[in-house]
């Protein structure tokens, strides 16, 4: 697990406090700031900025499921727009087959993807590197073949629609309590990423990233991880995805396609590999780009002129910008982060002393 | 520098200081520090001069293939930087030249690991370097030439390099080097991992080119007995540091290289190894 | 039959498209994942120079293939040198990004509707009858020929030329390369454009013979898996990989559901990489040292 730079002075005296996740008064009181500002927010922002926020939140939910299974396990995934279409088909089929009420759709959509994670982990096992990443590739096509057979077969050509879910009779429509489910599902995600990466699961993880065969040697079970972290980040995503088809009330084959792997590989990348905080800022930043190109192309050129090729500018842009990121900055924007704060503790030094290359 | 002492094939007489030729390869302060950080040599200089066999001992770690990849260019694939010094190769500074241009210099480097390419020919691994003097002619007297020096390597054309014996494997090593016609070949622990026979047999090759060829060569060994047999001048390097240089008869006398390095005590006794430990830490070593 | 000549055909376009992954791999170790979107932009170029040399086929082709060869070179060197060091993924992420920013740019410039640069070209399109009821369109017909005079003498080149040779020198060691003396990014770049080289030809004959659009991209992608069935680094492979795709696709599709056309690719893949991690052919990577 990658430690941020600390000025010097923070001593910890047992394991409890070395595991700890926030272990100096600072970050304690960062959070609990964030916190306030993140509960304040349904008080004081316009529907449209809570419609963002929510988004943002789906995305961190994905994001950081993406983050466990590539950033520290270190087994690159690019069908993660299958997951996310498997937990919404998944919602979609159970509701429009059985009227199944969301606390069965949840945990049946997780089932699915943990059963994914399985099915898609084993190659992992015999394949390495990108022959892997290659291979997950075809879960896009593998679930949007069958999405797409379930829609033709069954007459939703455009898409299935899925009512709110309800909670004590009451269906759950208002977009602020929207928002703070959501909310709440992104910061249990991340709990559970987090305790996850403390415990044996995320040091073993940390090995076989570094090197599978040493940690082979050292005795780590090298298979029962690997599939754990395929299972758990599956099962994370395809949850993220049946919270999207309930907050969208649509599940359609369209929404999920390999733009969209890319795009939530990006957000890791842009984030910062290897940090949870990371995986965080790249889903900002990834939801709020398209909006971004949006509102400055209009500030630019006349909204009118451009409206048929806003997709096409926003591809554009945004493989420039992902380019820009891996040419520049590999470390992604927890990079930059780590490198503004290395800059100031070690001044006037440039460089850590001797004790690992940490770039 | 000191002047150059007859070595034990060279016959020749000592010039004079004043009308010593420029150094072929000429080393100075010399700093490399990998990923920022590690400093894997410091302050080294030294001179090579066209036509001597010079020798670098040292145990592991000391900094001596670090030095060799400087010198030929190839550092800046393992993150290392050269952030101090110059290295000066006919007179013209070469410390920051692209890594194929030194080569095209005429400065060949035989690599301690990854010598040959191994899902090709030995036909193939000799076709492959760049000659820096092109021209047919010369290309075919070269490879009879080699094939000459290694008549091993002659029934073995078809034979995939990865297939070959490590002795085999090293000669092809050296041949691929002389493909690319150099001026100054760099041999990186030729020993390791080769029986002593073979060893001998391959720095007798080594030296029959050499006068072939007029060839200058940088040995790097950890094997100090055998390199103090044929090299005219050598320099110890020690942490990064060089501690001692001199001619060959010079270091096989200096009591500290007979000690650490040949393992020849001079007191008599066995020394154990807390009190060599120490004794190497305190002592400073002069030349 | 007409199965059996849909088999041959679709075998060249996969085969065509996939020795291009293959010599970037094999130089270079990078996997291109960009190669579809760039035999897209080969196609598009053609439709620009087809409208400057109107009449004139061979001209806009020549001149389409030239700036192909051109965009290959510079998308090494200016983009992909710049990682040289960094990890193989970021390499590959790089490509995907380049993909993505060049589907869009396509768009851009040239909207997203389907083109036909035949027609400006004057090119018409025949069909010939084959023995057993197949027809064949031309075009198809002169992609199959392509793809076997290209592989022929990519074949030569790599065995037999000095700098194929050296090619494949600098594949299995780049460091080694380096220090005999030769010129990593020549060689490199010298790579990018003999991909994008037969990467425009096969999107090129592509488009004469169906036209071109966003798609076209996708049929890159499905090549990938071909490549990789084969083994990544052998281009003998390629050839075996798009030939066991290409049956199983138009087999199922025919037999099963068109649907699945984008899948089984992948579906093969998975199937071959389980049973031989490395693909058919390709070599077995080396342990890593510990």
């Amino acid at each position: 697990m990658s430690r941020r730079p600390r000025a010097s002075g923070y001593f910890r005296t047992n394991y409890g406090e070395d595991l700890s996740l926030l272990p100096t008064r600072l970050e304690r009181l960062a959070l609990l700031g964030v916190l306030v500002v993140l509960l304040a927010l349904p008080l004081l922002a316009s529907p449209f900025l809570i419609d963002l926020a929510a988004q943002v939140c789906l995305a961190v939910i994905g994001a950081l499921a993406l983050m466990l299974l590539t950033g520290y396990a270190g087994q690159v995934s690019l069908g993660h727009a299958g997951l996310l279409a498997a937990g919404a088909f998944t919602v979609g089929i159970l509701f429009k087959e059985f009227k199944a009420p969301f606390f069965v759709t949840l945990p049946a959509a997780a089932a699915v993807g943990a059963l994914l994670g399985v099915v898609f982990g084993l190659p992992s096992l015999r394949v390495r590197g990108l022959y892997l990443a290659v291979s997950t590739l075809a879960l896009n096509f593998l679930v949007a073949y069958l999405g797409g057979e379930y829609e033709a077969r069954r007459g939703f050509s455009t898409g299935i629609i899925v009512d709110p879910p309800a909670l004590a009779g009451m269906a759950v429509t208002d977009a602020k309590a929207w928002y703070l489910i959501l909310l709440a599902a992104a910061v249990a995600t991340l709990l559970l990423c987090a305790n996850l990466l403390r415990a044996r699961s995320g040091r073993a993880w940390a090995a076989i990233r570094a090197n599978e065969t040493v940690a082979q040697t050292l005795g780590i079970g090298v298979a029962s991880y690997k599939l754990l972290a395929f299972v758990i980040s599956s099962a994370l995503t395809a949850v993220a995805g049946a919270l999207f088809a309930y907050y969208r009330g649509f599940v359609s084959v369209e929404a999920f396609s390999l733009f969209l792997s890319i795009q939530y590989v990006a957000m890791i990348i842009i984030g910062g590999m290897g940090s949870l905080a990371g995986a965080i800022l790249g889903a900002l930043f990834v939801t709020l780009f398209p909006y971004a190109i949006e509102a400055s192309l209009g500030a630019l050129v006349g909204a009118s002129a451009y409206a048929g090729l806003l997709f096409a500018v926003n591809a554009t842009t945004f493989g420039a910008v992902m380019i820009l990121f891996l040419v520049l900055e590999p470390q992604g924007l927890i990079g930059l982060w780590r490198r503004l704060q290395t800059y100031f503790l070690l001044w006037p030094f440039r460089h850590r002393p001797v004790g690992g290359a940490r770039r | 520098m000191t002047a150059r002492a007859p070595g034990p094939l060279l016959p020749g007489p000592l010039l004079p200081a004043p009308l010593l030729p420029a150094p072929l390869l000429a080393v100075d302060k010399l700093e490399v520090v990998y990923q920022r950080a590690i400093t894997a040599l410091e302050g080294i200089s030294l001179s090579v001069a066209a036509g001597q066999i010079v020798g670098i001992l040292g145990s592991n770690g000391a900094g001596k293939s670090t030095l060799l990849r400087a010198i030929s260019g190839f550092h800046g694939l393992d993150d290392a930087r050269i952030t101090d010094g110059s290295i000066h190769f006919e007179g013209q500074p070469i410390a920051h030249a692209a890594p194929h241009l030194s080569t095209r210099a005429g400065i060949v480097l035989v690599p301690e690991r990854g010598k040959v390419f191994p899902n090709l020919t030995v036909a193939e691994n000799l076709l492959v370097p760049v000659a820096a003097r092109t021209g047919r002619a010369e290309q075919r007297r070269r490879e009879g030439l080699i094939y000459d020096f290694f008549p091993r390597l002659a029934p073995l054309r078809q034979r995939t390099a990865g297939l070959l014996s490590g002795g085999e494997r090293q000669m092809l090593a050296i041949a691929a080097g002389l493909v690319c016609q150099p001026k100054l070949l760099l041999v990186d622990e030729l020993s390791l991992g080769l029986a002593p026979v073979v060893v001998a047999d391959l720095l007798q090759r080594l030296l029959a080119i050499r006068s072939a060829l007029s060839l200058t060569l940088v040995i790097v060994e950890q094997n100090a007995a055998l390199t103090l047999g044929v090299i005219d001048h050598g320099y110890v390097l020690e942490n990064g540091r060089i501690v001692l240089d001199g001619s060959a008869a010079r270091l096989a006398e200096h009591p500290d290289v007979a000690e650490f390095y040949l393992g020849q005590s001079t007191s008599g006794h066995r020394r154990s190894y807390r009190e060599v430990k120490q004794y190497r830490r305190n002592r400073r070593w002069y030349g | 039959m007409q199965l059996a000549v849909n088999i041959v055909v679709l075998t060249a376009i996969y085969a065509l498209i996939a020795c291009g992954y293959v010599l970037i791999y094999r130089v270079s170790r990078v996997l291109n994942l960009a190669h579809g979107e760039l035999l897209m932009l080969s196609a598009y170029l053609l439709l620009w120079t087809a409208s400057l040399f109107a009449g004139h086929p061979v001209a806009a082709i020549a001149a389409a293939l030239g700036l192909s060869v051109a965009v290959g070179a510079m998308v090494y060197l200016f983009l992909l040198r710049k990682l040289t060091g960094e990890m193989a993924l970021a390499a590959v992420l790089t490509t995907v990004a380049l993909g993505v920013l060049l589907r869009g740019l396509t768009v851009i410039v040239w909207s997203a509707q389907q083109h036909y640069p035949a027609v400006p070209l004057g090119l018409a399109n025949w069909a010939f009858a084959l023995p057993g009821g197949a027809r064949i369109s031309l075009w198809a017909a002169l992609l199959v020929a392509t793809t076997l005079a290209v592989y022929a003498s990519l074949f030569a080149f790599l065995r037999l030329g000095r700098w194929g040779m050296r090619m494949r020198a600098a594949g299995q060691n780049p460091l080694l390369a380096a220090q005999r003396g030769i010129n990593l990014h020549a060689i490199y770049a010298l790579a990018w454009s003999l991909s994008t080289l037969t990467g425009a030809l096969a999107g090129m004959l592509i488009a004469l013979d169906s036209g071109l659009g966003q798609t076209m991209a996708i049929i890159g992608l499905k090549a990938f898996p071909a490549a990789l069935v084969g083994g990544l680094d052998s281009l003998a492979g390629a050839l075996l990989g798009s030939f066991i795709v290409a049956s199983a696709e138009v087999v199922l599709i025919h037999y099963v559901d068109p649907l699945l056309s984008e899948v089984i690719p992948f579906l093969v893949l998975i199937v071959v990489l389980m049973l031989r991690p490395w693909g058919l052919l390709g070599t077995r990577e080396e342990l890593d040292r510990v």
